[in-house]
């Protein structure tokens, strides 16, 4: 299978403290990758570092063969990864359907009238089209997300990452999010999901990121990682969340 | 106190030509400067609150560094000194040199006097934004002009639209300092005025209520466009 990604020995510190010691991993089309782990372990750096939102210290992240800090122009990389957010980050001086719009009429330059036809097609299939003319303040955290989910994939990204897109929610919506993302999986969607929903990472993923202190412990299968995990410090955490 | 008011009636009305153009001079002085302020805020604001990102080259750094320490040199400056002062030092200093007159050089006094208040009000609205804002507009590849124009810029405005207003109304009252440099406002007309009829309780009553008149319909519009900022935003929450 084709190769997107490709993270290979990524290291990044905050002042004296390093966030990533070495991670290495790929991304082939179509894949769904999930990254657990307890909080600090470094999780939402190795996402933001995908996307070029953080700097990274040592190592390299390469998109189709080439390294991304080497490439001309960022923002034509940065637009085929599509990033969501755990606070969503809707544009608040927007409504629902220009937020959609914004990064297909100015990046992608689509003629406006084809670009609301897409954007109107991308919040239908997240269940928000009839909410298009809302300002985003006026909407409750799941519909937020599922907008931002829906103007991420306006701009038909190539993988899409996911950085704990379910964190902030009321445990009652939660639900509608992951539904969603399910639904872009089976329709084989690439996607890095950095999540604490094990549910999510156990039936939706062909593979399962452990991460703890900035590096990577395990990885594998679902089924590996959930039924048979290998080191102690996975069990230990598995063990906990799911008694919980 | 002795004041006439039939007096002031009366020189109201026989004045009221030259108050007239004293009044238009003031809202003139009053509007560019508030405007071109805003503009040299705008422009200045964002450098100034343009944080210097690890993915910048070396020869940005610097550039915003110093850019960002003489930003704030002028703020330093306008900011620490009366514009009165401003005004008759520029204009005797760069007179030699540009040749300009005392209503060019208080315009431009007034200006750049706003700006280096603009610029901090700016910069904080600025300030107040999330960032996530900025790094939704990365994600979708938006340059960082497009991010500004399109979503920071709008944003920071409509937070500090009270601020910036206010400069307004304050210009309105200052531009009375820039008489010192024959600038012919309202304050200028007054005293004209006065100094032909030696009523200065009653001259001076009348230009006080012109001047409230002005800053009332001045806070009136503004009121009005804030009222429409926040309507276009739609950020009235109607579900709460």
């Amino acid at each position: 299978m084709e190769k997107i990604l490709e993270i290979k020995n990524v290291e990044k510190g905050f002042g004296s403290q390093k966030v990533l010691k070495g991670i290495s991993f790929e991304v082939l089309k179509g894949q769904v990758i999930s990254i657990i782990g307890p909080s600090g372990s470094g999780k939402s750096t190795l996402l933001r570092s995908i996307n070029m939102l953080e700097k990274i210290d040592h190592g390299n992240i390469y998109y189709h063969g080439n390294n991304i800090y080497e490439l001309p122009d960022i923002n034509k990389y940065r637009l085929k990864v599509g990033m969501v957010f755990q606070n969503f980050n809707l544009f608040n001086n927007m409504s629902v359907l220009d937020n959609c719009l914004l990064g297909m009429t100015k990046v992608l330059k689509i003629d406006k009238e084809k670009a609301k036809e897409t954007a109107l097609k991308r919040l239908d299939d997240v269940g928000m089209q009839s909410f298009k003319d809302r300002a985003p303040q006026t909407l409750s955290g799941g519909q937020k997300q599922r907008v931002a989910i829906a103007r991420a994939l306006c701009m038909e990204p190539e993988v899409l990452l996911f950085d704990e897109p379910t964190s902030a929610l009321d445990p009652e919506m939660v639900g509608e999010v992951l539904g969603i993302m399910k639904k872009l999986a089976k329709e084989k969607m690439t996607m890095i999901v950095v999540t604490h929903e094990m549910g999510f990472a156990k039936d939706a993923s062909d593979e399962v990121i452990f991460m703890d202190d900035g590096v990577i412990l395990e990885k594998g299968g679902p089924q590996k990682i959930f039924n048979e995990p290998e080191k102690e410090r996975t069990k230990l955490f598995l063990k906990r969340y799911l008694s919980n | 106190m002795n004041l006439d008011l039939i007096k002031a009636w009366e020189i109201l009305i026989t004045n009221f030509p030259i108050f007239l153009n004293g009044i238009v001079n003031t809202v003139l002085y009053a509007l560019v400067g508030t405007i071109v302020g805003l503009l040299i805020g705008l422009v200045f604001g964002v450098i100034k609150a343009s944080a210097i990102s690890p993915f910048d080259s070396k020869g940005v750094k610097i550039l915003k560094k110093v850019s960002q320490f003489l930003i704030g040199l002028y703020i330093w400056f306008f900011r620490g000194t009366p514009m009165m002062v401003q005004a008759l030092f520029l204009y005797y200093g760069l007179s030699p040199i540009i040749g300009w007159d005392g209503p060019m050089a208080g315009l431009f006094v007034i200006s750049i006097n706003t700006g280096a208040y603009m610029v901090e009000i700016i910069r904080s609205g600025l300030s107040s934004i999330d960032k996530g804002q900025n790094e939704a507009c990365m994600a979708l590849g938006l340059s960082r002009f497009q991010s500004l124009i399109y979503v920071i810029l709008p944003q920071a405005i409509k937070n500090s639209f009270p601020s910036l207003g206010n400069q307004l109304i304050v210009n309105i009252k200052d531009s009375s300092m820039l008489s010192v440099v024959w600038v012919v406002d309202l304050f200028f007309q007054t005293g004209a005025i006065a100094n032909t009829n030696y009523r200065y309780v009653e001259t001076y009553f009348v230009s006080a209520l012109f001047y409230l008149a002005l800053t009332t319909i001045a806070t009136f519009f503004l009121n009005a466009m804030e009222k429409k900022l926040d309507i276009k935003d739609g950020s009235k929450d109607y579900c709460a």
